[in-house]
């Protein structure tokens, strides 16, 4: 969309609005960036300054002790290990489950396809803490408590109802005409499937994968509650286990960092789809 | 293509459906049915009728916490929503000459950011922003003579604390979310509002708002998600796990201390039981509230 910046009349704008406009972003800015400022100022300070009551807002003297300590952790590394097989399992399977689920969904009438949605949407809604003690009987009776499986299961039941919901807007954006004229052409249902509707679905298959790398990640409560501390993953042991032994902001911090940057990472990545494949699933959705 | 559909559907749905009857609908008819016992977690399991739930009735706390979570289920979407489009609103036409405020791509990285730290991190930095001595950041903005604000260690606020951090880790996704729908608005339906003589909130209400609504229907079910995932949060900042005296209490945060911590897990299920509908109440109103979206 050309801009034709000298042509735009600029009735109804004053400077005054402009820099009132500008005041409060950078503001609301600031308000936003500060406590992740905090974290990399703490995480970069030997233990002495950030025990200090007087907050400064540089390390004085930058340190890596932090990372160094809390990479050192008897269970940091097994526990990093955890959490990206766990996610890994659970965000490809939600990928293909969901993608075949939003298929039907998508491209079939069927009896029942109505009640499926509104069970896929209520689902959605449903506070998974609800069924937590359940969960929990059911998982050891299947012998899958304190495993990694068992974790990677529950995610992806999780993690289902946003990939299906949003799929299936991605899906019924692309025309039927198109399926039609491949199949004309002789192609089969499935290599429509394949050929057609997974390479246009694209952007919506990066979109879910990324909600479903954050949420798998970043997940404490139930994987705290189903397994042994040798079987947690970085954000369960950076709450449970290191909190323990008082409050030692540094090498917290660090982990945090530690932490976050594969979900940081993942986004850079991907950030140019982000907003696209966002916004592509809400509004069909 | 009519002939042999249903193998592929059969085909295609046959896990999630089989995932869904055994986690979630096998486990809901276990809840309800635990909500009928006094089964303590371990050991036998003993059916009492419906003592949970009069017990629940006359529980104080109980009240209470529903009554957060429903102040977290109502004024999270709203904040956000409306802080969400205002700086939406602002990096796309807010600035001069329909353009952005300065610098507006570097607010949309600024303003993701927080989506991009868990929110147990997000928890854990807050509880030091709000700490009530003179290591609290907020309460070192001050000077020494002053007595220090409570924050979460007082009752009145506690919550409120606690929606200022949800809102503030929520915010940025929406605005990413707005800035796209609003991107895809015709800059001709602007500059032709403008040589009418509009301003910027007429700019605001009359166009930008009703354009996006849909996004915004969208926004609102995903806040309310949000709004009862919450607990996480006030599993870790709050002073005593829900408190102080239980002002911070959410009906999560009682199902999972009465199943896990009390030994309770039939009180937990009625309680568990109680979240369902006040689940399903609100996945009712949403429902009609966005009916008009082909299903």
């Amino acid at each position: 969309m050309a801009r034709h910046d000298e042509d735009v009349v600029t009735v109804g704008r004053s400077r005054a609005g402009t820099v009132t406009a500008n005041t409060t972003g950078i503001l609301f800015g600031l308000i936003m960036i500060f406590p992740v400022y905090w974290v990399l100022n703490t995480a970069f300070k030997p233990d002495s300054e950030v025990r200090s009551f007087t907050p400064t807002f540089f390390p004085a003297s930058p340190t890596l002790d932090n990372f160094r300590s809390a990479l050192g952790e008897e269970l940091f590394l097994p526990s990093m290990l955890n959490g990206l097989l766990i996610t890994a399992m659970a965000v490809a399977a939600a990928l293909v489950v969901g993608f075949l689920a939003a298929l039907a969904i998508a491209r079939f009438q069927f009896y029942g396809r109505r009640a499926i949605i509104l069970v896929v949407l209520g689902v959605q809604l449903v506070p998974f803490l609800a069924l937590l003690i359940p969960l929990f009987l059911m998982l050891q009776k299947a012998n899958l408590t304190n495993s990694l499986i068992g974790v990677s299961l529950t995610y992806l039941v999780l993690l289902l109802p946003y990939t299906v919901w949003t799929l299936r807007g991605f899906i019924s954006g692309i025309p039927r005409e198109l399926d039609e004229a491949a199949m004309i052409d002789g192609c089969s249902r499935p290599q429509v499937f394949w050929k057609i509707i997974l390479p246009l679905t694209g952007p919506g298959l990066v979109a879910t994968s990324v909600y479903g790398f954050i949420q798998a990640w970043n997940e404490f409560i139930i994987i705290n509650t189903l397994n042994s501390p040798q079987k947690q993953n970085l954000m369960a042991w950076l709450l449970y286990n290191q909190t323990e032994r008082g409050t030692a902001w540094g090498p917290l911090m660090a982990g945090a960092i530690i932490t976050s940057i594969p979900v940081v990472v993942f986004f850079l990545l991907i950030q140019r789809n982000i907003a696209t494949g966002l916004t592509a699933g809400a509004v069909k959705g | 293509m009519r002939h042999g559909k249903y193998p592929f559907i059969i085909g295609f749905l046959a896990v999630p459906v089989a995932l869904y009857v055994t986690f979630v609908v096998a486990a809901y008819i276990q809840t309800f049915q635990l909500a009928f016992t006094n089964w303590s977690g371990l050991g036998a399991i003993e059916y009492i009728g419906f003592d949970n739930f009069v017990k629940l009735w006359n529980d104080d706390l109980f009240w209470r916490s529903v009554g957060h979570n429903l102040y977290l289920l109502i004024l999270l979407p709203i904040i956000t929503i409306a802080i969400a489009l205002v700086f939406a609103f602002l990096l796309n036409v807010g600035g001069g000459r329909n353009r952005g405020v300065w610098g507006s791509t570097g607010y949309r990285v600024i303003f993701f950011f927080p989506q991009l730290m868990a929110l147990a991190i997000v928890a854990v930095i807050f509880g030091r922003v709000f700490s009530t001595d003179e290591s609290g950041m907020l309460n070192g903005l001050f000077p020494d003579s002053w007595s220090p604000w409570l924050f979460l260690a007082d009752e009145r606020w506690a919550l409120t604390c606690i929606l200022a951090v949800a809102v503030w880790q929520a915010v940025g996704f929406y605005v990413v979310l707005f800035s796209a729908g609003m991107g895809s608005i015709e800059q001709d339906i602007y500059e032709a509002a403008e040589l009418d003589g509009a301003n910027r909130i007429t700019l605001f209400f009359r166009i930008t708002i009703p354009l996006l609504w849909n996004t915004l229907q969208v926004a609102w079910v995903y806040l309310g998600i949000a709004a009862f995932d919450c607990f996480a949060l006030i599993n870790i900042m709050s002073v005593d796990r829900g408190g102080p005296d239980g002002a911070t209490s959410v009906l999560a945060m009682l199902i999972y201390r009465n199943a896990f911590e009390y030994s309770q897990a039939g009180y937990a299920s009625a309680l568990g039981v109680a979240l369902f509908f006040l689940t399903l109440t609100f996945a009712a109103l949403t429902l009609r509230v966005t009916r008009r979206d082909a299903v």
